[in-house]
């Protein structure tokens, strides 16, 4: 009831705050529209400073391209991708006191938004230019909403994630785009024993629920929030896979990944797809391929959340610009080039990238990265990092573990 | 009036000194420095260990505690295999321990006593604290080339029999997590061994053989007895690295063998602080039944504490 109340309290300050911020955002940025000042010469006056912090792939590797874009310098703070210690920096060591944005993977929308710790994403502001035309699919996703549709995010980077195998060993065409099906990690005789599966519980048991709920006709309530139950029969599954000998290892890194595929020691691996770019320039081209399946993925993304404390400090606008770049198109060429990651308006991505004299090779990596994207959002997605069922379901995969 | 306090100051003033005399006696008495210390590691050790019992009897939901109290926590901890991670710990942690004693004992003993020369003595010794210098994944990954299905140390394995041929080497099983700890933890047994052996006096050990005894009674009746302090100090430290073991089971056993580090990181990452407090109530439980029948056995086989006196020395 405290905890309510605190919460609530948050909120409405939080709001109230904001408005008031909004309407100095706005006086403050009509004026150098209105004196019509490029964003270089605005720098050259001293640039804003935005603080993040986030996982820490998601950063540019050279900052100071967006300042020389939009006059606003960015102060990273690279972490990993646990999601405790995320909420446990966030929510017990208070780190809006010191942020500006947070970056992480989907989810702690749905604890940090209504308890407050995140500030609400005013769609409206001057400075989120590319808001209206983003896609739907990208800008209200779950990985930016909570259940009941409030925005508490900007959607930053993301990609459907399957697994990497090697074409030769399983009789297929090196530039065959077929559609395989997830029986290759799970069950196939021809990959018996030769097979690495993520040992991380919130990227595997969905994959595996996606397969499982196929494989019997029979579907769960929400693969990426299975209910104790469904847990346990997913794990059954599992254990009884492991027993057959199915897995050679379970991997928990993305330089694992990247070992297991290079020394050919595993056929086929649930990874991640920079992982097969990154063998693949080792052990040359189309050498590994990143699955395109018949059951569906793992879609992840990043978004770009605001603490509350955010909205009394007087930096908000430029927070929004940095806001606003992340669906630009320098972003999304830059990431898309040099970490292989998709997101929203890869479109500008493709412009950006013309505009700025990328050679073809380049230019035709970003729209194959774009048709890739539009194929693979077809295809039923699971997806969360804060399961409401995270207790049952880490204690299910422990299960697994230790049979 | 006047005369009856003077008679009451006269009664009460004796029994009152009479009751502080033996409080300040007593207090007097007490070593101020032990009390202090004692208090201090009450408040510092004892205290935040009985909240983290009281905390196991809580749970977890959505990555929040929930401050119900319940046996929920307790009853997860043995339906997930949890227990067993404990168990499977120990029995890996004492055996690499009890292997790593008898490994780092006789070497230390060759190098302390045998005819080894100061510069092989010197080497040696900074070649033992190279280790302390290098981060532990960046020593253990390459173990994974050598031990995986194509690594050069197969044919010997297939030679001597611990690996079937055509089989896929001996990585991602416990036999390649007690390889990797055993070559981790080399040092941290084997330098306080050396330091124990090296402070024993040679004037002993002539002194033994003079009077006529064998190598072996020598080494039993002079050199382990007085070497027990090391002793003590590398086992202690190597158990507790064992048990803390991560890098090794991650590496090299390919996930197949949880151990507790694994599994607190894996309970952690959704925030299940009642699972940690259940685990290390456990751990606690277990190694003080474990010290306490060390002490019981130790009583039996003479007095544990005469083997420190060298360090009085």
């Amino acid at each position: 009831m405290k905890e309510t109340s605190v919460s609530q309290l948050q909120l409405l300050r939080s709001r109230r705050d904001f408005l008031r911020s909004a309407a100095l955002g706005a006086s403050a940025l009509a004026l150098p529209l209105a004196l019509d000042l490029p964003a270089s010469r605005l720098w050259a006056a001293g640039p804003a400073t935005v603080r993040g912090y986030g996982v820490t792939t998601s950063q540019l590797k050279d900052w100071s391209v967006m300042a020389q874009s939009i006059g606003v310098q960015m102060e990273f703070t690279g972490t990993g991708n646990d999601v405790g210690v995320f909420l446990r920096d966030v929510v017990a060591a208070g780190l809006g006191d010191q942020t500006d944005i947070f970056v992480f993977e989907a989810g702690t929308q749905d604890i940090l938004g209504p308890r407050g710790t995140y500030l609400p994403i005013d769609t409206q502001h001057p400075a989120l230019t590319l808001w209206e035309r983003t896609p739907d699919e990208w800008k209200h996703s779950r990985v930016v909403q909570d259940a009941e549709g409030n925005q508490w995010g900007v959607p930053v980077i993301g990609n459907a994630d399957s697994f990497g195998y090697f074409p030769e060993k399983l009789g297929l065409d090196p530039d065959s785009e077929e559609e395989l099906s997830w029986s290759l990690v799970f069950d196939d005789p021809r990959t018996r024993g030769r097979v690495s599966f993520d040992r991380t519980w919130g990227y595997s048991l969905p994959m595996a629920a996606l397969y499982l709920q196929s494989k019997t006709g029979k579907p769960f309530s929400n693969c990426a929030d299975l209910e104790p139950e469904e847990t346990r029969q997913v794990v059954d599954f599992l254990i009884e896979r492991k027993r057959a000998g199915q897995f050679r290892t379970l991997h928990t890194s993305f330089e694992e990944q990247i070992q297991l595929l290079s020394n050919r020691e595993v056929d086929v691996i649930n990874c991640w797809e920079p992982a097969v770019r990154e063998v693949n320039l080792k052990l040359g081209k189309d050498a590994t391929r990143y699955a395109y399946t018949q059951e569906g993925y793992y879609k992840w993304g990043h978004g770009a959340y605001l603490p509350v404390q955010a909205g009394d400090r007087d930096n908000l606008d430029a927070i929004y610009k940095v806001l606003n770049y992340y669906l630009g198109g320098e972003y999304r060429a830059l990431q898309a080039r040099d970490r292989g990651y998709a997101g929203p308006n890869m479109d500008l991505a493709v412009a950006y990238a013309r505009e700025n004299d990328w050679s073809a090779e380049d230019i035709a990596a970003l729209e194959e990265t774009e048709r890739k994207i539009a194929r693979k959002f077809s295809k039923p997605l699971v997806s969360t990092t804060t399961p409401s069922n995270a207790d049952s379901m880490e204690e299910q995969w422990q299960r697994f573990l230790n049979a | 009036m006047s005369t009856s306090i003077p008679d009451t100051q006269a009664q009460v003033a004796p029994s009152s000194l009479a009751a502080k005399t033996p409080w300040r006696a007593l207090l007097g008495r007490v070593d101020w420095p032990l009390a202090l210390f004692l208090a201090a590691w009450f408040l510092a050790v004892v205290v935040p260990l009985l909240g983290v019992v009281v905390y196991s009897f809580f749970e977890t939901k959505s990555f929040f505690t929930v401050y119900t109290p319940s046996l929920n926590t307790w009853a997860s901890i043995f339906d997930s295999g949890r227990f067993e991670v404990i168990l499977r710990t120990l029995r890996i942690a004492f055996t690499v321990t009890a292997v790593e004693l008898v490994l780092a004992f006789a070497f230390s003993l060759w190098l302390a006593k045998g005819h080894a020369s100061r510069t092989v003595k010197a080497m040696t010794l900074a070649l033992m604290t190279v280790p302390f210098f290098l981060d532990l994944s960046s020593r253990t990954i390459i173990w994974r080339a050598l031990l995986g299905e194509n690594g050069p140390l197969i044919p010997l394995f297939i030679g001597i029999g611990l690996v079937e041929p055509g089989s896929a080497g001996i990585l991602y099983s416990e036999w390649a997590v007690h390889f990797g700890m055993v070559i981790a933890l080399f040092p941290t047994m084997m330098l306080p061994v050396y330091i124990a052996i090296s402070l024993v006096d040679d004037a002993l050990i002539d002194a033994s053989n003079d009077l006529g005894a064998s190598p072996w009674q020598t080494l039993t009746g002079v050199i382990i007895p007085l070497s027990l302090p090391g002793v003590i100090a590398g086992v202690l430290f190597t158990l507790g690295s064992a048990m803390a073991a991560w890098v090794e089971p991650s590496m090299l056993g390919g996930g197949f063998v949880n151990l507790l580090s694994n599994s607190i990181e894996s309970a952690y990452s959704a925030l299940r602080y009642p699972v940690l407090a259940a685990l290390t109530t456990l751990i606690m439980l277990i190694l003080g039944v474990l010290v306490l029948a060390f002490v019981l056995i130790g009583r039996r086989f003479g007095d544990l504490s005469s083997s420190f006196r060298i360090l009085r020395s």
